[in-house]
């Protein structure tokens, strides 16, 4: 396994933390899937896999009074802002204490104290919202950063494009980490835009700078990520990222993911692995990689117990909060 | 103060005394900055407040909405106009499903108000005439405000930017140079949610909002019939819908909205739940039939409600 680049510009504590998030994301997914498998959680569940590296990198090069809007694939970013594992799982179990209270499911969930917009499945909606947010900064003349994720298929959305578009008129401190992994749901990128080299149509459509990294890389997304949102605070405008992957499950726990070629996933590396291998390039031991699991693996578990111990949500509540001033 | 103020000198006042009392309130919207919006509404704005409280978009309702729902996250109380509320249909998603469901399912509160000039009888045709506000009503987490009068216009126009949730507030294109009267004090706040008796009357109720209003005191010159003002169209103030109706056991709705679209249908649906033992005689609608917005005088004429088939509605009513 290739160890992730050893970028002198990121310590080895923050190589540490990363690894710490890409191994939770990993291994709450992995218990949610067995989860849904044993209809423990209802709905759908949708992972990250093979895209931790993402969510980890880019949520954990941002300062604690900016904002970000993830999505279904980053897990870590939730987890890089203090969301715990334990109320990630209660949102999947739809608990009275988890984020949504019940009443949205799966990563469908914000966490407004850390900063974390609610997602919201519309794909591309997110892209205009993060713009107003850093419109907010700019006009208040705060030093915060405002990011957010989408997907190759979200590109083709209307919204991404007019969001872009209104990122770079307005000049706001904005970062857009596309999250380019192969597929969107069963549709490959090439029948997705004619163009896929997406970067270039950031760059070239839209005047907005993006970085390419592979995602697969923690060490790599992070140095690139804290780029774009140090230019992006420094008043530079908005930024971008292109991280690579190729998605490990299929869309959802439902689809199996027939429709990838087996060279293709060949071409791909575990972020967990690399991470690992860089870490022990690094001159962290092997007991101390092994610890690190499975603290992270106990930290899992005692999360899984903590939410499955919390209350249902009360029917009685159901129309509580409809509106924040009620008529 | 001038009792020659129209309603778009009310949403303007409206618009800036926002601009003045509160830093977190700006406007985004198409040609609103310079140009001072399609309908004049904002001339003179960007002028006093500047780039930073009054901008120019590009085309992309979607866009700027969602911002504005951005910016309402981080505290600011953006004010957005669209050019003509048609196209809110472009925005449809930002509003409904970002900005409608973010409270109930985070707790997130969103204080933004989307504006929008509708209604027909200026020949704009399908696409610059729509009443849309019933794609709105009946949606949890949205207010939906039609005002009908010029003091109304001010007081609910600062009351929606006051208020913490997101607000459509249709303003109606026929009545902006129009209607006319009293420009309010800068203190006058109208509630949202709350309906009010435009004339009081005993032996019927005609419950409207917007154009509407004008046009039943209007046809109902010379009768004894009461004329309720909704304001605000969703949620509507059904206890104001039952204490007339209760009074004058017969009640006519009259919308603009073609008559199985629009606030018609929750209003009926209200009234026979609620209202069925207090009523004389069953509920009449007034409203345009089920087609686009026409454009020739001759069609949008016999689209429109107008004056003689409201009367004629009345008096049917008043006889049974
Ligand atoms: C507007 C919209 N259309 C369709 C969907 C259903 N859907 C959810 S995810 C998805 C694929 C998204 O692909 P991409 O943006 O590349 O992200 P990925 O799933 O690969 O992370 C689709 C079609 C949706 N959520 N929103």
């Amino acid at each position: 396994m290739e160890p992730a680049v050893d970028d002198p510009g990121v310590p080895l504590e923050t190589r540490l933390e990363l690894f710490r998030l890409v191994l939770l994301q990993r291994l709450a997914e992995e218990r949610v899937m067995a989860l849904y498998r044993q209809g423990r959680i209802s709905g759908s569940v949708y992972t990250g896999r093979g895209q931790e590296a993402v969510g980890a990198g880019a949520g954990l090069a941002l300062g604690p009074e900016d904002v970000v809007a993830p999505l279904n694939r980053e897990l870590a970013c939730h987890l890089a802002r203090g969301v715990t594992v334990a109320h990630v799982f209660r949102n999947f179990l739809g608990k009275a204490t988890g984020p949504t209270r019940g009443r949205d499911g799966n990563m469908h969930f914000g966490v407004p104290e850390k900063n974390v917009f609610p997602l919201v499945s519309m794909l591309g909606d997110l892209v205009p919202l993060t713009v107003g947010a850093a419109l907010a900064f700019k006009r208040r003349g705060e030093p915060r950063v405002a990011l957010t994720f989408f997907g190759d298929g979200a590109m083709s959305t209307g919204d991404v494009h007019e969001g872009l578009g209104l990122a770079g008129v307005l000049d706001v401190p904005v970062v857009f980490v596309i999250q380019s992994n192969h597929y969107a749901y069963s549709t490959p990128t090439e029948r997705q835009m004619r163009v896929t080299d997406i970067a270039a149509r950031v760059e070239g459509g839209w005047g907005i700078p993006c970085a390419r990294v592979d995602g697969t890389d923690a060490v790599a997304v992070y140095a690139a990520a804290l780029l774009a949102v140090e230019r992006a605070r420094l008043g530079r405008g908005p930024q971008a990222l292109v991280a690579t992957t190729l998605r490990g499950h299929g869309h959802a726990a439902h689809d199996g993911a027939t429709y990838v070629p087996e060279e293709l996933r060949a071409r791909y590396g575990d972020p967990v692995e690399r991470l690992a291998a860089r870490l022990r390039a690094d001159g962290l031991g092997e007991d101390e990689v092994e610890r690190r699991r499975h603290a992270a693996a106990d930290e899992v578990a005692a999360a899984l117990a903590e939410a499955e111990a919390a209350p249902a949500p009360d029917p009685a509540t159901l129309e509580h909060g409809v509106w924040a001033s009620p008529l | 103060m001038s009792a020659e103020a129209t309603l778009l000198d009310a949403v303007h006042a409206a618009l800036r005394d926002a601009l003045l009392s509160d830093r977190r309130v700006f406007l985004l919207g198409e040609d609103i900055g310079h140009f001072g919006g399609a309908f004049g509404v904002t001339k003179g704005l960007w002028e006093e407040f500047g780039d930073e409280r009054v901008y120019d978009t590009p085309i992309c309702e979607e866009g700027f909405v969602g911002a504005a729902i951005g910016a309402a996250w981080m505290g600011e109380r953006p004010v957005v106009e669209l050019q003509f509320a048609d196209f809110v249909s472009c925005p449809f998603d930002a509003i409904v499903t970002v900005a409608a469901k973010t409270h109930w399912r985070s707790g997130i509160a969103l204080p933004l108000v989307i504006r929008a000039p509708f209604g027909g009888g200026v020949r704009g045709g399908p696409f610059h005439s729509q009443c849309p506000e019933g794609w709105f009503a009946g949606e949890p987490g949205l207010k939906v405000v039609c005002p009908g009068s010029v003091a109304d216009a001010y007081g609910l126009l600062r009351s929606a930017i006051e208020d913490d949730d997101p607000v459509l507030f249709f303003e109606h294109k026929a009545l902006y140079r129009r209607l006319r009267g009293e420009l309010p004090e800068e203190s006058h706040r109208v509630p949202l949610g709350r309906a009010a008796v435009a004339r009081a009357g005993s032996e019927a109720t005609i419950v409207t909002y917007a154009a509407g209003v004008d046009l039943a005191l209007r046809a109902t010159d010379g009768l004894d019939v009461e004329v309720l003002d909704l304001r605000t169209v969703w949620p509507f103030d059904e206890a104001a819908i039952l204490e007339s109706v209760g009074r004058t056991s017969k009640v006519l709705v009259l919308q603009e909205a073609q008559r199985s679209s629009g606030v018609a249908g929750l209003l009926f649906s209200f009234l026979s739940r609620e209202a069925f033992e207090l009523l004389d005689a069953a509920p009449v609608l007034v409203a345009p039939p089920d087609t686009p917005v026409p454009f020739a005088p001759e069609l949008e004429d016999a689209f429109l409600p107008d004056a003689a088939r409201v009367r004629a509605a009345v008096e049917e009513l008043l006889e049974y």
